[in-house]
Parts: C-alpha cells; structure tokens; sequence
C-alpha cells in the first residue's frame, strides 16, 4: 500500500494505492471520499460492541468504522476529514504508541490497534473529553485536525498546550492538566487550562480550534420565540 | 524576539520566539501553546480600561507572557480562519481595527478609539486600536480570510467589515457607501470608510459578520 497526502495544508486528503489484493485500510466512518470500483468495504463494530460503544462515548469516534478491502492491485481510495484542515501520517513501527484526542482519528492499517484510553479524572476539566485513543500496532496511522498542524518536539523542558488545541502525542509523553499563570489567570486570562507535557516525544497542535468557529457563529443564530 | 508566521495563509500561527526576560502581551485566549519557563500575567490595567476593551469588542484582559530563566518561545493564533501578519512599530503607529488584535511587543501603547457614532450601528469594526510605540517594537495582527496590504494615495473606500489595520498618519471617516442612505443600503455595501492620505492599509479577503450571518441562518434557531 502507497498513500499521498494531497492538497495540504488546509484541504489535506488522502490518496492511498493498493500494490496487492487483499491489502486493507481501517477508516473512520465517512472519510471515504472515493474509491475504485473493486474496492470492497465492510462496516463494523471494531472489537464489537462494547469496545464500539466504549470508543463512541468516550473517545469521540465514530461506532462504526469501515474496512476497505482491495481485490487486485493498482486500485485506489480517497479519504477525508469532516473539518477543513491538515492530515498527518505516522509509520508506528511498534515501539511506542500514539495517543489521539477526541475525533482526530481518520484512518490505519489494520495491524493498528486501536483502544480507548482513560486520561483519568484530571481530563475531567479539560473540556476536550475525558479520553483518549490509543493506537498501536504497526503501519501507518492517519490523523486529522481542524486548522494547522503543528509538531513539537518535546525536550526535557516539557511544554505548554491549550486543552482544546491538542491533536496527539507520542506514548513518551506524560501531561497534567494545570492552569497557566495564578487563580486569577484561570478566570480572567480567557487561557482556562492547560496541558503541561513532560517526558520525550511528539506533540501535535492545531494551529485552530473548531469551538471558536462555534463561539464565534453562535450570536448570528435567528431567535425563535417560544409557542406559549 | 524573533516573530514566525507558519502555516498561511489558511490557519496561520506565529511563533514568538523570547530571549530571556522578554515579553510579548497578547490577546486573551490566542496562546496555543509554549515552552514552559514562559511565565504569563494576567494584565487589565485598571477596571476602566478593560471596561474600554470589552466594549470594543475584544477581551477585557489582556496577557503577558515572559521568558524567565532564559529563552522560550508562545505559539499564538487568531480564532478565525485566515492569515496574521507581524508588522514593526513605525513612528507613526497604526490603526487596528479591535477583533485583528493579536499581540504586540511591551512597548507598544494600545489605546481604544470609539470609531464615531455613526459606527456605533454599523455592527462591525465599531471600535479600533490606536498602537503606538516610541521606539521599535512589533505588532501582529489576524484576519479572517487573507490579508491584502492595499496602497492609499489620495482616496480610498474600504467596506469597515473587511479592514484589518492602517497606517495612523492617513484620515478616516465611516460613513455610507453611495450618494444616500438609501442607496447605500440597497446595494449592500453597507457602511465604509473613507480613508484620505498617504499610507498602506491592510484589508481581510473575508468579512467575518457576511460569513456570521450566512452560516448563522442554517442553524437551529435559540429558542426564547
């Protein structure tokens, strides 16, 4: 399998190539863009319905995930995320997992593995939901976010993200959730709280957070008066 | 301090880079990320001034954020879609329209301007920065859509929904875009201004109400 990321940075997608019959991509449930007309799909409940369900209430995916099935080689596929923004590709070899935020999955081989993660009672305040998913395994893993994406390398100084821009780290990487400056920074600074990264590793940041566009779109809603 | 803006024109990001014991103050809410010997202060200089700001439609606060122990670097970012551009203090100063603000260097004196009554209607750009800086310093701004940096030599007419900032030293008046009230209205250009003089002024390719009010039809209604 060969794949290509295409028009990036701001309408990233996916463009992937089967060499063999019988080679296989697991997709969140409707990235699928396109696809050739031998490529074979099947919907289900990965690891059934409780990991599903698990995965759906918790990590933000989808119940559904569709596995894409090439009968021959030479044919291709196209995926896409919901939001405008990039998509990035890691090769997991199998050392270290990856964690991901809420929705930002799009696609992997099916020899990653994928399981919801408990980010313990102090993701509980993030606002960015509870868990994280956890994929490993080896292949490639895509991800998705709104806006940029932007990769740090986290030293032994740690870094500073805000909640609501968190892609995905590395399994190197430890956090805290913390709040940046004193107790009146956390009510007047408009920061709220952050992810205080420790250990070695990756950390991805989207360069927009999609609750802006929503804050922002809110006060044009029309008002409707109550029938009474 | 070294400004980088990645990521343009789309989803732009600047990276501040500090030295040690610089600042930049910035935005309430633009920090995406930094290293962690940044340290940030919340600033609001007085009840009054905050007051000025939250009418003019930013933040009431604003924040500092210092490298101390050595150098560090703030990832700061606009919450609309579009480009940011890093422009450095002249003599002169600049306007900013109050939504485009993003950052600036510690000594840079931002100063909220009640853009006349008749903005006050207008429903966009009402209020704008005066930045000034005595010496060299940096201002960073953020539009939605992209940014066009438009040349004014003698008159200019800007749709006030789609400006950005402009150099202080040009005059400005807000007022309608054709002949009468009625015109004015129907051609749907709404309220302008009337930029006189020599100087460069910055414009957004997008203007965020047209795109509220578009978007916010097609959503689920409040209800009251």
């Amino acid at each position: 399998m060969r794949y290509e990321l295409k028009d990036k940075p701001d309408f990233t997608i996916v463009h992937v190539d089967f060499e063999a019959p019988g080679e296989q991509i697991l997709v969140e449930s409707s990235a699928m863009v396109a696809r050739a007309g031998g490529v074979g799909m099947q919907t289900q409940m990965k690891g059934g319905l409780l990991a599903a369900a698990k995965r759906k209430m918790l990590g933000g995916e989808s119940i559904f995930q569709n596995t894409f099935t090439s009968t021959e080689a030479g044919q291709d596929l196209w995926l896409a995320p919901g939001p405008e923004g990039d998509v990035e590709v890691l090769e997991l070899d199998g050392s270290s997992p990856v964690m991901l935020s809420s929705g930002a999955f799009l696609a992997s081989a099916p020899s990653v593995n994928l399981d919801t993660k408990w980010a313990g009672s102090r993701g509980f305040f993030s606002g960015q939901g509870l868990f994280l998913l956890k994929a490993e395994g080896t292949g490639p893993l895509f991800f998705a976010s709104y806006g940029g994406i932007h990769a740090v390398d986290v030293g032994p100084a740690g870094y500073i993200c805000d909640t609501s821009h968190i892609v995905g780290f590395t399994g190197g990487l430890s956090y805290d959730v913390t709040k940046v400056g004193g107790l009146k920074s956390l009510f007047f600074s408009g920061e709220g709280l952050v992810c205080r990264f420790t250990g070695h590793g990756r950390l991805w940041i989207a360069t927009r957070n999609p609750g802006a566009l929503a804050s922002f779109l809110e006060p044009y809603r029309r008002v409707e008066r109550g029938s009474n | 301090m070294e400004v980088e803006i990645a990521y343009r024109p789309a989803h732009a990001m600047a990276r501040v880079v500090l030295e040690r014991d610089e600042s930049i103050v910035a935005e309430s809410g633009a920090m995406v990320g930094m290293s962690t010997n940044v340290q940030m202060q919340v600033q609001s200089g007085g009840l009054m001034k905050g007051l000025e700001r939250m009418f003019g439609g930013e933040s009431f606060f604003r924040n500092t954020f210092t490298a101390s122990g050595g150098a560090g670097e703030v990832l700061l970012a606009h919450s609309l879609c579009g480009d940011m551009v890093a422009m450095e203090m002249t003599p002169t100063g600049y306007f900013v329209q109050s939504s485009a603000y993003i950052a600036s260097t510690p000594n840079v004196n931002l100063d909220t301007k009640v853009g006349g009554f008749k903005t006050f209607f207008a429903g966009e750009g009402v209020f704008v920065l005066e930045a000034t800086a005595a010496a060299a310093g940096k201002l960073v701004v953020g539009a939605f859509g992209g940014i066009q940096e438009l040349s004014c030599d003698g008159n200019l007419v800007i749709d006030t929904g789609h400006l950005v900032a402009w150099d202080a030293n040009l005059e400005y008046t807000v007022g309608k875009s054709g002949s009468g009230w009625i015109a004015s209205f129907l051609s749907g250009e709404g309220l302008v201004c009337h930029f006189h003089g020599q100087g460069r002024i910055w414009i957004q390719t997008r203007n965020p109400a047209e795109y509220g009010t578009t978007v916010g039809r097609m959503l689920p209604p409040k209800k009251r």
